[in-house]
């Protein structure tokens, strides 16, 4: 790809990601800037900290703002912002994590 | 190590003659005591226990200890309790990285626990902070760290200390004794597996750590580091350097709400430029070095901040600072030679993740 198809495909990832930043904060009331939560920021434990509960509205929250069921998906689906980019906006790259079985 | 460099921990003499040492800052520590492959398998596959000596151990108490704290460190410590721990940058005036520290609420203060090596730095800074009615006292020599990670590193705390202390929500804090000797108890970690630390004083230490390395595979920096990166958690040491708190990515261990904090108009500053991004890659065979550039069709677009050999991906792991219109995972970019695809994060997922605690 040319440098200017590489910044369109950024550009298109980097939207679905502010998106999603705008339904977190939206939906969950959270007293900061959507911009300020980084793509690759953790939404769980360490991170911003979502819980359980928070994962329940946001199953409603996804479904409402892009039509896409996540509800039997497992967890790491929320690994970050730009991890649930590729699994609410199909027209992005997969870029899915190695595990580490038997990777020794 | 030369000869002339003593290790850190005063548990080295338990270690294993293969055990291989290595300067991380100030502190000279135990890279790793056996292969890397089978210390790396134990933190993503079993149960990890590591000897975190190196890391700064800093009290600050006195009345007048949550005002200066609060004002130190990125993060709200306002309502930290006792039973509670948090993670938090630390930052100079100008937004400079000091370090990343982890927040143990305590009674009568709290207790800082800075990275591995960093000590000497975050001392010399935090008594420069400091004022009146508070006293920083160093507490590395007196007390040893002690960490288990990994997706069944709660059977080990059951098997060892407490099954129930294994089960404590994510970062608390107890109070409790183990054979006889008064330790604290804290469910946190760095690699996204399930993670504990115990705090002692060195001569528990010695004795947890023989029993520990029954249990659980001892492991080194080296495979802590890695693990780290794989999960995208901070290693200050090599991404702070020349960066900004937004363009290492950290944004998440400072809270921009709250009403101050050392560094935070710089770190405001930051956020509202056009400033580079940091973003996850593998690729390649060789490991480039800190500052290779990072090109597409020949032009310069970032350059590389940190990598490692990943067991899990079998290829080339790391991260990249790269202008803010290319900063995003699924692309193709060039580093040094090889040709790499940007990620996103976590880069390997936990087993943890998909592991309850029975």
């Amino acid at each position: 790809m040319t440098i200017d198809e590489l910044r369109a495909a950024a550009a298109a990832r980097q939207q679905t990601c502010s998106r999603i930043k705008k339904m977190i904060v939206s939906r969950l009331d959270l007293p900061i800037e959507p911009d300020w939560i980084t793509d690759d920021q953790p939404l769980f434990g360490r991170g911003l900290e979502l819980d359980s509960l928070d994962v329940l509205e946001l199953y409603v929250a996804i479904e409402a703002e892009f039509d896409v069921a996540l509800y039997d998906s497992d967890m790491s689906v929320f690994g970050s912002v730009s991890r649930l980019a590729e699994h609410v906006d199909p027209s992005l790259p997969k870029t899915e994590p190695a595990t580490a079985d038997g990777a020794a | 190590m030369t000869q002339t460099e003593t290790p850190t921990s005063r548990l080295h003499a338990a270690y294993p003659e293969s055990t291989v040492y290595g300067a991380v800052g100030d502190a000279v520590v135990a890279l790793r005591f056996s292969e890397i492959e089978d210390e790396y398998d134990a933190i993503r596959n079993r149960s990890a226990v590591f000897d975190l000596a190196g890391t700064p151990l800093i009290e600050i108490s006195g009345s007048g200890a949550n005002d200066v704290a609060q004002r130190i460190l990125g993060r709200d410590v306002e309502f930290l309790t006792a039973e509670r721990c948090m993670t938090s940058l630390v930052l100079e005036t100008d937004g400079t990285v000091v370090d990343q520290v982890e927040v143990w609420g305590r009674e009568d203060g709290l207790l800082l626990a800075g990275s591995v090596g960093a000590g000497e730095r975050l001392l010399e800074h935090l008594r420069s902070e400091a004022a009146d009615r508070v006293t920083i006292t160093d507490r590395t020599g007196e007390l040893a760290l002690l960490a288990f990670e990994g997706p069944y590193a709660w059977g080990v705390v059951g098997r060892l200390i407490d099954g129930e202390l294994a089960a404590l929500p994510f970062e608390s804090i107890v109070d409790a004794t183990w054979e006889g000797e008064d330790i604290v108890f804290a469910r946190t970690g760095s690699t996204a597996e399930y993670g504990y630390k115990i705090l002692a004083s060195a001569e528990a230490a010695e004795k947890l750590w023989a029993r520990a390395t029954e249990e659980a595979t001892p492991a080194g920096y080296e495979a802590l580091e890695l693990a780290m990166l794989e999960v995208r958690q901070p290693i200050v040491r090599a991404e702070a350097t020349g960066a900004n708190v937004v363009e290492m990515g950290a944004g998440w261990l400072v809270d921009i709400t709250k009403d101050d904090f050392v560094g935070k108009d710089a770190v405001q500053a930051a956020f509202a430029a056009e400033t580079r991004r940091t973003i996850g890659f593998s690729g390649g065979s060789a490991v480039p070095e800190a500052g290779t550039e990072v090109t597409v069709d020949g032009e310069a677009v970032g350059e590389v901040v940190h990598a490692v050999h990943s067991l899990a991906l079998g290829t080339t792991l790391g991260l990249a600072r790269i202008a803010p219109d290319l900063a995003a995972a699924g692309l193709t970019l060039t580093v040094g030679d090889a040709e790499v695809r940007t990620l996103t994060s976590p880069y390997v997922t936990p087993k943890s993740w998909s592991t309850p605690i029975i």
